[in-house]
């Protein structure tokens, strides 16, 4: 219920298209790259999916926790912007429910870009690498990349919740963004950071370190849920 | 109303605003690694860069790729957003005054938020400096002239991001795009400092211009040098077009 609200809310703030144009940008910077400089790519000994990520990710990585902080910060400046959100506190529901909501339609948002730039990254391999076995590894790379996203998405929704104006919220994850971007990847205490998590490329992870990042990907998720949802209480009494 | 006490009125809307803090600690974080890794300035023999001029590059590279146009970005959403709150802006359209010149009264608080990003960071540059130079037992620090001469390099090449920053916002009503195409506008002015064309990208000037600055003072780097004739006619001709549409698009469609 609470996630068919959240859609019907967001059909006029043009973030469906936006979050769609984003991953069509982000699907580009492969496919682009390839077209003017192959020639760097194409005489590299590693899988095609190795080569491709580590030259691109970096960069289509920054696109996507942009896309989601600012996506993130305009769902609940939606709420914030004419006290929509006093409303929504004086419904028969918990506000938890709210920001559960808004966690799947941006999940939902995530995979869709996500499969947009699997799509562009398995036509560059198709393409220039003649590469017809790659799209299993490019179907893992992305589901990885994917779970590895999720907690940006938590943290900057909660972020985005707990200041009422949209320039607060959006400064601080701005900020964030920024200290994730200059934490070394493959320091793993390090890269735990939320907003540093998403950087991580499957294919050059040694195996045991991928796995560790699953799990604490998945603790992270439940950590910030229950601090969410603690905080929202908290709130809620002193104010 | 005059244009200064126009600019002041807007100065004293963003008083309660938190942003000086949020630019604060942007430049607190920006310096903060540069002072934990401060050992690794001595370790630049194959470029050729002293330690001291390094640890002041590095940090305004940083500043100028990501933190200082996204800070911008922010900015222009402050300056957009505040008065959304109670239709304030339809108030101040209906008074007597050209909604250009508030536009561009906006635009000077914008330039303002910019100056005052950028001596907050000179600020935390000495204090971080200061701090490093005690631990490494190595004068870390420069002259303030040649610092507040970079940092002016900066701030002058990134008046043309900040007119294309604030067309995005006055003319985009959508909220995330204007916000998305700013931000993502920052991510690829890597990929073109290194091409010919740069200078028709205003979003990658602040980066050109101090990477050429970094070439300069490191001996072994071959960067591309600032060259001042299709940079300067392009840069005045896309402010000038793109603060005369914002002023045009102020305020139309309310």
């Amino acid at each position: 219920m609470s996630f068919y609200l959240e859609c019907k809310k967001m059909k006029r703030t043009g973030l469906v298209p936006a979050f769609f144009c984003g991953g069509l940008l982000a699907a580009a910077v492969p496919v682009l790259n390839m077209a003017f400089r192959s020639e760097m790519y194409l005489g590299l000994d590693a899988p095609p999916i190795q080569i491709l990520m580590e030259a691109n990710w970096q960069m289509m990585s920054m696109l996507n926790i942009l896309l989601v902080t600012a996506g993130a910060c305009l769902m609940y400046h939606t709420e914030y912007a004419d006290n929509a959100i006093q409303r929504i506190c004086t419904l028969p529901a918990k506000e938890s429910r709210l920001f559960l909501g808004k966690s799947a339609f941006l999940f939902l948002m995530c995979a869709v870009i996500l499969a947009v730039e699997a799509a562009g990254m398995a036509f560059c391999i198709f393409h220039w690498f003649g590469h017809f076995g790659g799209l299993w590894s490019v179907f893992k790379s992305f589901g990885y990349a994917f779970l590895l996203m999720l907690p940006a998405v938590f943290g900057s929704l909660w972020i985005a919740s707990a200041c009422r104006n949209l320039w607060v919220s959006l400064g601080i994850s701005v900020v964030c963004i920024f200290t994730a971007t200059l934490l070394p990847v493959k320091n793993f205490a390090l890269s735990l950071f939320f907003f540093a998590m998403p950087f991580q490329i499957l294919a050059d992870t040694p195996p045991q370190a991928a796995r560790r990042f699953m799990i604490a990907a998945v603790a992270e998720l439940l950590v910030i849920a229950a601090g969410e949802l603690i905080f929202l209480k908290l709130r809620r009494s002193f104010t | 109303m005059n244009f200064f006490s126009l600019i002041r009125i807007e100065a004293k809307k963003l008083r309660r605003s938190k942003i000086l803090w949020i630019l604060a600690a942007a430049a607190f974080l920006l310096w903060l690694p540069s002072v934990l890794n401060s050992h690794l300035n001595f370790e630049m023999q194959a470029e050729g860069i002293s330690p001291e001029h390094n640890f002041l590059i590095q940090g305004l590279l940083g500043m100028s790729w990501f933190l200082f146009p996204a800070g911008m970005v922010v900015s222009t959403v402050l300056l957009n957003l505040t008065e959304e709150t109670n239709h304030g802006i339809l108030k101040m359209l209906a008074l007597p005054v050209r909604p250009a010149r508030l536009c561009l009264a906006k635009f000077v608080i914008l330039a303002v938020l910019a100056a005052i990003q950028i001596l907050i960071s000179v600020g935390m540059y000495f204090a971080g400096g200061a701090i490093a130079s005690y631990t490494q037992d190595y004068p870390l620090l420069l002259p303030p002239l040649f610092v507040l001469r970079e940092a002016g390099l900066i701030y002058l090449a990134a008046i043309p991001m900040l007119s294309i920053f604030w067309l995005l916002s006055v003319c985009i009503r959508t909220p995330i795009f204007s916000i998305g195409v700013g931000l993502a506008s920052i991510v690829p002015s890597v990929l073109i400092i290194n091409t010919k064309a740069w200078f028709v990208y205003p979003c990658s000037y602040p980066l050109f211009v101090i990477t050429a600055e970094y070439g300069k003072l490191a001996a072994n780097l071959n960067t591309a040098p600032v060259e001042l004739v299709p940079w300067l006619p392009a840069a005045a001709g896309i402010t000038l077009l793109c603060l005369f549409i914002s002023c045009l698009c102020f305020g139309r469609g309310r």
